[in-house]
């Protein structure tokens, strides 16, 4: 089955970008960090027909099986030391590579051995006793993921360490996968804001509900996609298709087409066109965008959702 | 000299800040020319050099309450050019939405700017540098930051007048937080708020400190601040060398106390003026425009 024109197109610019390294930068001619060549390599794996892309791709897992830290996380930029949440996007996107078991087993053994420091039972104890603190209400006895390591829950780095889960094969997981998964499942419900949809993962402060993006919806939804129904999701669902027609930016809007098929949702008529975005556009947003749009447009996308054929 | 190589300067022996107030009732209103006239007072040292120009993109904001309005971006990029500078870009990390081209699309910032193509820095996707934190005001060694803020010559903090449900006041210093990159700490950037934001403030402004100050308070926001706070018309714009003394400006101006905010009182020993003496005022007087913001409960004592 051959892409959408405009897949094609995208993915030609993103096949021009890769640097010497293997990875892809944010930005044109910027150094390769390993978010977006996660993106660039979910984009290009999802067409298999090229033998352009199988040389990239290869080169692309070559350079994030390199960038594994000892210790089997991934770091944001190559400059940092510490494990990062893009630990879930590298084993994702590594899972269905052969030669990358070691590196996805060390990858979700440190994802499950990373528990937020806001959910440790000691601290919500003292929490509990000595806070004044009636910004928010949050059940902290659910655990998903932090941006970093020893902080707080947030719904996107839940969401993508949940992807990775699902991803990964069952003999690759460490036995805490199944509890861990539970946990974030919970907490992305707890976190969910009143009207439906996510934000970053603050659903009311002082009172006030907060107000959803996109993106986390969308990414919760996605991550979402494999359990079992509840009315959180389809009021969430219901949000996510009540905004689409207004959203403006190529990145959202990708991202948020990809949920709505993933869950057999008619694309509503929106204001943005993907097909109309030029690639030099995306790339002022970044790799990323450029990827996301490229998977939208994918018919034959198997990560983050499968696309509809 | 750009701003990774800037040394703090002690407080006894910095000169006096200078902070100007201008009444601007709207946006609508012919900004340049005021902006203009008013950055020439400070004899800025900008000619041939690159500026950046650091406003407060926080969100989503189509009703322009809660970002740093972008006919204030336009105006004052336009006045730097006036004023000589070579290149003046515009750049922001966002903290709590990854997806800044929808919050520049919400703000419509190309319409008063055009389109700003590289001009436009996201931040939070920029390459970085590691800073050490010599301060060490918080319990972060080191911070990541953007190699574009670190590489101007001239640094602008440009806020919006807000309360802030965490600490207290939002204005030039606390804006700083948005060089935090967010591809490299997240959305929110949380290990400052784990670090204690007032410490991170103080860090952040040590390590790339601003070399002056712009205030959009024509609207300003009130309560619970910075997003979901209710917009209050201050009418004015607060410009100053020293981002301390701007903000300490600004809290007088907003009815409360800058001694009781814990990083500006910091701030004041160790990265400017707080100290109404040492605060040379121009433009209008603080009594003249003084607009009492409502804070949280919790900040009632922050209230002159």
């Amino acid at each position: 089955m051959s892409t959408a024109i405009g897949a094609n197109t995208f993915l030609a610019a993103l096949r021009d970008h890769q640097n010497g390294d293997g990875g892809w930068g944010w930005h044109k001619e910027t150094r390769s960090r390993v978010e977006p060549t996660c993106w660039a390599i979910s984009a290009l794996g999802a067409e298999r027909n090229s033998s352009d892309d199988s040389i990239a791709l290869t080169k692309a897992r070559r350079y994030l099986i390199a960038e594994q830290e000892n210790r089997g996380f991934w770091t944001a930029t190559p400059e940092m030391k510490s494990g990062s949440w893009v630990t879930s996007l590298a084993c994702a996107v590594l899972a269905n590579t052969e030669d990358a078991d070691s590196a996805v087993v060390a990858g979700m053994a440190w994802l499950c051995n990373d528990y937020p420091l806001d959910s440790n039972p000691a601290l919500r104890f003292i929490h509990r006793i000595l806070s004044k603190d009636v910004s928010s209400k949050h059940n902290d006895s659910f655990r998903g993921w932090g941006w970093t390591p020893r902080t707080s829950s947030w719904v996107e780095p839940t969401a993508f360490a949940l992807l990775a889960l699902q991803e990964s094969r069952a003999e690759r997981l460490p036995s805490a996968a199944s509890q861990r998964r539970e946990l974030a499942v919970g907490l992305l419900y707890d976190r969910m804001c009143p009207g439906g949809g996510w934000n970053c993962g603050n659903p009311r402060v002082y009172g006030v509900a907060g107000e959803a993006l996109i993106l986390p919806t969308a990414w919760a939804l996605i991550a979402l996609q494999a359990f079992p129904e509840h009315e959180k999701k389809s009021l969430s669902l219901a949000w996510l298709e009540a905004e689409m027609p207004q959203i403006e930016s190529p990145g959202s809007l990708a991202v948020a087409s990809m949920c709505l098929e993933a869950y057999g949702r008619r694309l509503p008529a929106t204001r943005l066109n993907l097909r109309d975005c030029s690639p030099e556009g995306l790339l002022e947003d970044g790799i990323h965008v450029l990827a996301w749009v490229s998977l939208a447009l994918n018919p034959n996308r198997a990560w983050p959702v499968g696309g509809v054929r | 000299m750009n701003i990774r190589n800037r040394k703090l300067i002690p407080s006894f022996e910095r000169p006096p800040s200078r902070v100007l107030i201008r009444k601007a009732s709207n946006y609508q209103q012919e900004l340049a020319d005021l902006i203009h006239e008013s950055l020439r007072q400070f004899n800025l040292p900008v000619q041939g050099k690159t500026v950046l120009l650091k406003p407060n993109l926080v969100g989503l904001d189509p009703l322009g309450v809660m970002n740093t309005h972008p006919a204030v971006i336009a105006a004052t990029r336009a006045s730097f050019f006036r004023l000589g500078a070579l290149r003046v870009l515009v750049g922001d990390g966002p903290a709590m939405d990854r997806d800044t081209h929808a919050i520049l699309e919400s703000v419509r910032l190309r319409e008063f700017t055009g389109k700003l193509g590289r001009d436009f820095c996201d931040l939070n996707l920029d390459d970085v540098e590691k800073v050490v934190l010599e301060t060490r005001a918080s319990k972060l060694k080191e911070l990541f930051l953007p190699k574009t803020v670190l590489g101007v010559d001239f640094l602008v903090s440009m806020p919006k007048l807000k309360t802030h449900h965490w600490a207290g006041v939002t204005l030039s210093l606390k804006n700083m937080f948005g060089i935090v990159p967010g591809s490299c700490y997240g959305w929110p950037k949380n290990v400052l708020h784990w670090a204690g934001i007032d410490r991170s403030i103080l860090d952040i402004n040590a390590a790339a400190r601003p070399d002056f100050a712009i205030v959009d308070g024509i609207l300003g926001m009130e309560g619970n601040g910075p997003i979901q706070g209710t917009p209050k018309a201050a009418g004015l714009l607060l410009f100053g060398d020293d981002p301390v003394a701007v903000d300490a400006t600004a809290c007088r101006v907003m009815g409360l106390l800058p001694e009781k905010i814990p990083y500006l009182a910091r701030a004041g020993t160790m990265l400017g003026h707080l100290n109404p003496t040492k605060i040379q005022q121009l433009g209008e007087s603080i009594a003249s425009v003084r607009t009492a913001f409502a804070v949280l409960p919790e900040f009632r004592q922050l209230v002159g």
